[in-house]
């Protein structure tokens, strides 16, 4: 954080001393102070509003819930995929080319379909950008959870064979515990994912209150206020951040007992 | 009734298909009795290895029969009737050592298996690790666990594929001389698969020499050495004895192929 900061300044101190404009011109609309984009918070949104931390706070919470929400879908879905496809290999050819070509396609083309059949099916907006939100998120789940559920050793497969074990005991007793680190890694990418998914859901969706939308409009007030922009990127990141700390101490509160933790 | 744990006759199998296929294990034919330590010993790739799998119905003969406590090796497996330890002692490692030997017992829905698990951890004399974590164990350790695990149930039969083969040569007789201890107590029948010489005439009371290419038995040599069996065991002349007479058994098979 502390590095970012002496980078962007140094950068404008440098360039400016020097009359220097490439790559980026280092006037005060294109790279705003630092310390102006954390004083804009602290400014009321427009003329009499309230301040731009407290509409952005509220923005927050919509679209962290709108994230939230995605993420569970996705996680569950993704996880159900890793499942069924460690299960039947018929199922992981019949539907891996799916899965792969799903992310492929841009989901700036997708996220106005959610929001058409979302409207059709009278979904409350947020609802559809978090699908659109579980879109990004199911793809990592789905991977890692069955390269996870892949990786015991095969002696340790026989063991169960030799136990006489059912499937489902496999699963639970030997492949989702392996699978675990797998499974809150990619708990991490999706976590990230899903509020990027959330944030450019917003838009197609027409939703008003969310961080996405106030990302488009300030990107508008750019030239006239770019600082609004930037305090909005920093409140942006921010939830990512707190999203992947609070998996992040999931996931210590969950292995921390039975793993090496201190050692990964 | 069948004192007969494990009957093998005219087993084959072979892996693959058409013009990659692999003759694995040709003509085998082996009586096991109940309460026999047998050792499988042989070159690479003489399907040692694959002979205990179809034992324990991991593999499946392509033809001749086998049959395990009088049953066909998928019933014994059913029945829970032979225990497996491999040359990793494939403990789980979110588990603590108890965890690991109750791991059996809780897929077999078992009754008290506290006071099972505490009699198996004694067995291997590891009561006082009880809590611990496999990776806070030696290699020797953990693969007592493994042991402790295979014999919680109770199995007639114990399968151990070379398991002593990744420890060091001090490590390695001790543990010789426990699982002989534990053969003695459990009344176990045991088949094990070993690349040694010495550690098979020391456990066995038969040591059934392969050779490969394809693999077949083509030597059983019964080692009468007194029991029980201990480091004067290893000093005697009866001892060396039985090493030579494997080793040139060994041998031959290397000259006729």
């Amino acid at each position: 954080m502390a590095s970012f900061v002496v980078l962007w300044e140094g950068y404008k101190l440098v360039w400016n001393s020097f009359g220097w404009i490439e790559p980026v011109r280092p006037d005060n609309v294109v790279m705003p102070h630092t310390w102006d984009m954390i004083l804009e918070l602290f400014k009321p949104v427009r003329r009499g509003g309230q301040l731009l931390i407290v509409d952005l706070s509220a923005r927050s919470f919509w679209t962290l819930r709108e994230a939230l929400v995605g993420f569970i879908i996705g996680g569950l879905i993704g996880f159900g995929l890793g499942v069924l496809f460690v299960r039947s290999g018929l199922a992981e050819r019949a539907f891996m080319p799916y899965v792969v070509g799903s992310q492929t396609v841009p989901i700036l083309a997708i996220a106005p379909m959610v929001v058409v059949w979302g409207g059709q099916l009278a979904f409350p907006q947020w609802v559809s950008v978090s699908v659109i939100a579980a879109y990004l998120t199911f793809f990592p789940v789905a991977i890692n959870t069955l390269r996870g559920l892949r990786s015991p050793d095969p002696n340790a497969i026989e063991l169960m064979r030799s136990y006489a074990a059912k499937p489902k005991e496999v699963l639970w007793k030997l492949q989702f515990p392996a699978a675990l680190p797998y499974i809150f890694t990619a708990l991490k990418i999706s976590a990230t994912a899903s509020v990027v998914g959330a944030l450019i859901g917003e838009l197609p969706a027409g939703f008003q209150s969310g961080l996405g939308r106030a990302l488009l409009t300030f990107s508008q007030q750019f030239a006239v206020r770019s600082t609004k922009l930037y305090s909005t990127v920093i409140i942006c990141a921010i939830v990512g951040i707190l999203f992947v700390g609070f998996i992040t101490w999931l996931e210590h509160r969950v292995m921390k007992e039975t793993r090496r933790v201190e050692s990964s | 009734m069948n004192d007969l744990v494990v009957k093998a006759d005219q087993v084959a199998k072979v892996f693959g298909q058409g013009e990659g296929q692999v003759v694995a294990l040709e003509n085998i034919s082996l009586q096991i009795e109940r309460g026999e330590f047998i050792s499988l010993i042989g070159p690479s790739g003489c399907g040692k290895s694959t002979l205990l799998r179809l034992v324990g119905d991991l593999l499946s003969p392509t033809s001749g029969s086998l049959e395990v406590n009088g049953k066909t090796p998928k019933q014994a497996r059913l029945d829970r009737d032979y225990g497996i330890v491999f040359q990793k002692a494939t403990l789980l490692d979110w588990r603590t050592v108890t965890k690991n030997v109750e791991l059996p017992l809780e897929i077999m829905n078992t009754d008290d298996r506290e006071a099972t698990i505490s009699d198996m951890l004694e067995l291997v004399q590891l009561d006082e690790f009880a809590d611990h974590y496999p990776w806070q164990l030696s290699g020797g350790m953990q693969q007592r666990v493994a042991i402790a695990r295979a014999l919680a149930f109770k199995p007639a039969l114990l399968l151990m594929d070379e398991p002593f083969g990744a420890l060091d040569e001090m490590t390695r007789e001790l543990m010789q001389q426990e699982v002989l201890r534990i053969w003695d107590e459990t009344e176990t029948t045991i088949v094990f698969v070993t690349h040694s010489i010495p550690e098979a005439v020391f456990l066995s009371t038969r040591v059934v020499v392969m050779s490969s290419r394809p693999g077949r038995i083509s030597d059983v040599i019964r080692t009468v050495l007194p029991h029980p069996r201990d480091e004067d065991t290893r000093d005697s002349q009866q001892y060396y004895e039985r090493i030579t007479e494997v080793r040139e058994a060994l041998r031959r098979d290397e000259g006729s192929s």
